[in-house]
């Protein structure tokens, strides 16, 4: 696969300590497209050595609107099903920017070991002097091993190590859209987590072509009242959540976004430093990034204060635990209940629809209606704009707020990219067997 | 005229760093942009950008510009990122002048108008 694409699969064999590489067939991904089609497609392939694949999207990392999104299809231990957890911040791009299209991590270490992976080369490190550690630390071990502050982490904490049904794969230092319990999945492999880096380059069929498009698709983008705001609490507010704003402003700091997403869906609390303050912090630790809009309301709805909900969030990002299963299933309502309560996080969230997609996303639009009437109608829609944002690598939560987004401009720059015809026929057939 | 930076108004979402490597390479890469964004320091929420132009380092701080002579002697207080890219060693910017359908590719592409034509 020569176009918008590494054209390597990576195969971990965690039991042989082996790594090998698969070239990705162009013919794949005629059938398959990218993203979950074929994460999907490698679940199914390895099945019997119980996998974790990791992907990207055909356009990852492209000059694509929002187009910041990898992919980690798995079982969960949760729901027994295999289901698919969206990889945001910068980390999807940087998969794709160290050398590999996907990665299938199949089997079980003897011992713990974490995977490195960087400019096309995968190895299987030991782990022996980060298992132990939380999230936070792993992380910053790993980047002062490597001399590298931008090393991209996907990483587990003692929630996962533990056992906890709950564990989540937590990226860089942050909490992640894993509802599934992924992180217990990690910890039973021994598999501490992966490190990312690259700076590679992805080709593109007609490259005048896909730019001036994208821009075309910005532009129209841009006309959206929504694209003057940031952060969570404005999701929250045009969820009905309004009270949010003023609760969470006098801790906020600043708003960031994914790769190239024109909103910014993520939010910073300074917990231990003046909100307004512009310059670099001395402290070394003043706050907390917050991307999952229900922990933060489940915290709020808890009775704690925002200064405290951020405490709770960074503690659940250290121990690398899903923080709204957290709010929902623990009953405590102070700070220190919390912190003492991770181990004995027990029980079952909803998870909507055909349970295939996280519930971190919204189960609706955010900021537009897209013309949807009734509830069924809703759903229908949110899992399929689910399923075709995690074929292409679109950041999730900002499908759900752009109509301009279509499914048929994505195939324009899919094929404009690969210089294959990818059909919504194609696409189509893809999310009918994604779905089921 | 030249590339105007409001570090306030940045995201930090790196679509300036990859249009203007685009410029360069005619692929999808980060190696050769001559703005990046600086993300270094992400556990403190501190980002902002960086513009090598012919002569000088522009530094987009949230609390306000600096602007580096390159060829100077660096400030010994300040202490450098083991990850900063080796801007020195990159082209300076050039305002995309090949690009005649958009003018500068960061201009054109930053979502949020953070990075305009002065």
């Amino acid at each position: 696969m020569e176009y918008l694409s590494t054209d390597k699969i990576l195969v971990i064999d965690l039991n042989a300590g082996q790594v090998e590489e698969d070239e990705l067939d162009e013919s794949l991904v005629e059938e398959k497209i990218g993203g979950i089609g074929i994460t999907r497609y490698l679940y199914d392939k390895y099945r019997q050595d119980d996998p974790i694949v990791i992907g990207t999207g055909l356009l990852t990392g492209t000059t694509y609107p929002a187009s910041a999104s990898g992919q980690i299809t798995a079982k969960s231990p949760v729901t027994g099903k295999v289901c698919h957890c969206p990889v945001i911040y910068k980390l999807g791009v940087e998969i794709k920017y160290s050398g590999y299209d996907y990665i299938v991590v199949k089997g079980r270490s003897e011992s713990p070991v974490y995977l490195w992976i960087h400019d096309g080369v995968a190895d299987i490190s030991d782990a022996a002097d980060i298992w132990g550690k939380n999230v936070w630390e792993a992380t910053d071990e790993l980047r002062t091993f490597v001399g590298d502050d931008l090393l991209q982490t996907m990483m587990i904490g003692p929630a996962g190590e533990n056992g906890s049904d709950y564990a989540q794969v937590c990226f860089n230092h942050w909490s992640s859209p894993d509802r599934f319990g992924f992180g217990k999945l990690f910890g039973a492999k021994n598999l501490k987590g992966l490190a990312f880096r690259g700076m590679g380059l992805i080709e593109i069929a007609e490259p005048e072509d896909y730019v001036e498009q994208s821009l075309e698709i910005l532009k129209q983008v841009k006309e959206n009242d929504f694209i003057q705001k940031k952060g969570l609490a404005q999701i929250l507010s045009a969820l009905g959540e309004e009270d949010v704003v003023e609760w969470i402003q006098p801790v906020t700091h600043r708003h960031s976004a994914d790769y190239f997403t024109p909103y910014a869906t993520n939010t910073y609390l300074f917990l231990d430093e003046e909100s307004g303050l512009l310059e670099e912090s001395k402290k070394e630790e003043p706050g907390v990034l917050v991307s999952d809009i229900y922990a933060l309301l489940g915290f709020k709805k808890a009775g704690l204060s925002a200064v405290d909900a951020g405490r709770a969030l960074k503690a659940c990002a250290k121990y690398g635990i899903d923080p709204f299963a957290v709010t929902q299933l623990s009953g405590k309502t102070t700070l220190d209940e919390i912190k003492d309560c991770f181990d004995s996080i027990k029980g079952e969230i909803e998870i909507p629809g055909k349970g295939l997609f996280t519930p971190w996303c919204p189960t609706g639009p955010i900021f537009n209606d897209f013309d949807l009437a009734g509830e069924d109608e809703t759903l229908a829609w949110w899992e399929r704009r689910q399923a075709v944002s995690m074929i292409f690598g679109i950041q999730p939560l900002f499908s759900l707020m752009c109509p301009e987004l279509t499914e048929e401009n994505m195939l324009e720059l899919a094929s404009l990219g690969t210089d294959l015809e990818l059909t919504q026929e194609i696409l189509d057939a893809v999310i009918d067997d994604i779905l089921g | 005229m030249g590339i105007k930076i409001n570090a306030l108004k940045c995201t930090n979402c790196m679509a300036c760093e990859m249009v203007c490597s685009y410029h360069r390479d005619d692929g999808f890469a980060f190696l050769s942009a001559c703005i990046v964004s600086y993300r270094a320091k992400e556990k403190k929420d501190y980002f902002g950008m960086m513009l090598k132009e012919e002569d000088v380092l522009v530094v987009a701080r949230p609390e306000g510009l600096e602007i580096n002579k390159i060829g100077e002697e660096a400030d010994p207080d300040k202490e450098a990122d083991a990850s900063a890219k080796p801007m020195l060693l990159r082209e300076g910017c050039d305002l995309c002048e090949d690009m005649d359908d958009y003018g500068p590719m960061c201009v054109a592409f930053c979502p949020v108008d953070a990075i305009t034509l002065d």
